[in-house]
């Protein structure tokens, strides 16, 4: 295979961290302390009917603990843009959301295909969305930027033909 | 817990002697309100919004609507009635709505105001209000008591979006306060203002106003009962002739999907939703920012509108049918809107922003809240997972979330109590 072929299949990360919040995500990443509830969510594909539950008790169990209504909502439009992104451009995956007393971390893994270039998927308006989702009214390009700008921190990870690993984390205060 | 039981109103009332516990209100409570422990049923004061659901589900009237007694008007000197537009949708059609306007003079009122006077300002209010709140949105309607107190209950981060100023019925009773003690040189506490209302929600409203600054209205009456008094009086009302002026332009503000309408124009973009579980929907959406394209969501809580209220006593789509075709063919009709203008850039409408009544929360402290859940979680494993409501509480969500807050056992799941005894 040739060498430029090879570099579009590297394995591809993506950071973007709120300044405030490295030193509490640097910490958290290397102690990786057991979550106090863990919520977990099927996503299939394509399945627009039903995708946004997992978000949507996400936001009910945020509620249950007293989350502040503005964050609460913050976290709601992150973990709702990642969910249908799943369904959306995916071969479906699951979702789990691990809840904390001061924040959420919430994994969505993937079957595949794979985001090929990870700065470009975070570009507004940049959408690789197929007729079907965009006839759903989904798929304008803002999916990624939404949810990076929602999120204290959002790790991507992803190469062209394996699953895509997203993962967001948000703090309540 | 006393205490904040006693701290709301409501115009839900149980009679227990009635109550069979079949657990029909337990599954229709959008707030999860309502329990049956030992056969009964009690609602937690705190959670109800007053919507109304399970007065409309309950099959041995159990749970009755509470409204006042019209005897109450006579402390007053001087007596208005304010109807609610869907009071006009009540009557069969050899039943003029000016006839049944004038039979409420014969009840002992000295005014009759229609909340459909109105409507031409509200709309004109409502636009205004979208455009110097462009950074709201989308703005979400105020006028349904119920769906206010929902948002404030279940959706507290969209308080801001909520439309702050007055609903109709209530714009009207400040202008009629203020043109009554002026023109009939009366005291304010000798005027009794009172509305004649479709749900139980709006009886709550009257009694305990979320967000008003002064004294509002003095009582209000269902619109079923006076529809009774009324079809007593009515003959006589028919026959005497001269009657009065009415403004059948603006009822449709009791169709919600007519409200929408009429705000919707070149730079607003409207919503109708209609129905307490589609409202909730809608608002999951909006928290979502995924109606972010919407300037206006009218909300309520009942079918079709206001005409769905459970204090009607016509079906809401013929109701709904009717003010329509009374509304198509009237003539316009403006009514004082220069005064209510100048009430409303005076701030008369303004209301106080509304404050949240979570009522989700496990737990004021985050770290006990989540310890909760933890606990909630294991005992919802044990848990059959039928949502059947056998014990009392509508889910088995809702169950173990009752066992952890001590206010039921395990043993109250009737499936598990089945496998036991099989087990044995």
């Amino acid at each position: 295979m040739p060498d430029c072929a090879v570099a579009r299949f590297e394995m591809a990360e993506y950071w973007h961290i709120n300044p405030i919040r490295t030193e509490s995500i640097r910490k958290y990443l290397e102690l990786r302390p057991e979550a106090e509830v863990v919520l977990l969510g099927e996503i299939a594909e394509k399945d627009f009917v039903n995708a946004g539950k997992g978000s949507s008790e996400v936001k009910n169990a945020l509620k249950r603990l007293g989350v502040d209504p503005d964050t609460l909502r913050r976290i709601a439009v992150a973990a709702y843009e990642a969910e249908i992104n799943v369904a959306a451009h995916s071969r479906g995956g699951r979702m789990t959301s691990m809840i904390f007393d001061d924040m959420i971390h919430i994994v969505y893994e993937d079957r595949g295909p794979g985001i090929a270039d990870i700065e470009q998927a975070m570009t507004p308006g940049f959408s690789t969305a197929d007729d079907l989702v965009r006839e759903m009214g989904f798929g304008a390009g803002l999916g990624l930027p939404n949810i990076q700008k929602n999120a204290d921190g959002l790790h991507i990870h992803s190469e062209a033909g394996s699953p895509t690993i997203v993962e967001i984390i948000t703090y309540f205060i | 817990m006393q205490e904040i039981e006693k701290k709301y109103y409501h115009a839900i009332q149980i009679v227990s002697e009635n109550c069979t516990g079949c657990t029909a209100c337990v599954r229709v409570c959008p707030t999860e309100a309502i329990r049956v422990r030992e056969r009964k049923a009690s609602i937690d004061n705190s959670r109800c919004i007053d919507c109304g659901m399970c007065v409309e589900v309950c099959q041995f009237h159990a749970i009755i609507p509470r409204s006042d007694p019209l005897d109450m008007i006579r402390k007053y000197k001087y007596k208005v009635a304010i109807i609610s537009a869907s009071y006009a949708g009540q009557f069969t059609e050899d039943i003029s709505y000016p006839a049944s306007k004038k039979a409420l003079i014969e009840l002992g009122f000295d005014e009759v105001a229609e909340e459909a006077m109105v409507t031409g300002f509200m709309i004109t209010m409502i636009r205004e209000y979208i455009r110097q709140n462009r950074h709201i949105r989308p703005v979400l309607s105020s006028n349904c008591p119920a769906v206010v107190r929902l948002i404030q209950v279940k959706f507290p981060s969209l308080l801001p979006n909520i439309l702050h100023q007055e609903a109709p019925m209530s714009v009207l009773t400040r202008f009629l306060r203020d043109k009554i003690q002026r023109e009939e040189n009366l005291k304010d506490d000798e005027i009794g203002i009172f509305l004649i209302v479709p749900c139980v929600a709006h009886v709550t409203a009257v009694h305990q106003p979320e967000g008003v600054y002064r004294h509002l209205q003095d009582g209000a009456f269902s619109i079923g009962m006076i529809y009774g008094k009324v079809r007593e009086v009515i003959r006589k009302v028919q026959e005497s002739g001269d009657l009065p002026e009415t403004y059948d332009q603006g009822l449709t503000i009791a169709l919600s999907g007519v409200e929408a309408e009429m705000v919707e124009c070149d730079d607003i973009n409207a919503l109708s939703v209609n129905g307490i579980e589609n409202v909730m929907n809608i608002l999951s959406k909006v928290e979502d920012h995924y109606l972010d394209q919407y300037d206006y969501v009218v909300l309520r809580s009942c079918t079709n509108g206001c005409v769905g209220g459970c204090l009607n006593v016509e079906n809401p789509f013929v109701a709904m049918s009717r003010i329509k075709k009374m509304s198509k063919n009237a003539p316009t009709k403006e009514v004082v809107i220069d005064e209510l203008d100048t009430l409303y850039r005076r701030g008369e409408f303004a209301v106080v922003p509304l404050e949240p009544r979570s009522i989700m929360e496990l737990d004021k402290d985050i770290k006990s809240a989540i310890q909760k859940m933890k606990k909630i979680n294991e005992f919802l494993i044990m848990l059959p997972g039928l949502n059947c409501g056998a014990c009392g509480s509508p889910t088995c969500y809702a169950l173990a979330e009752d066992i952890v807050l001590g206010k039921a056992t395990v043993d109250d799941c009737v499936s598990l109590l089945k496998r036991y005894v099989r087990d044995e």
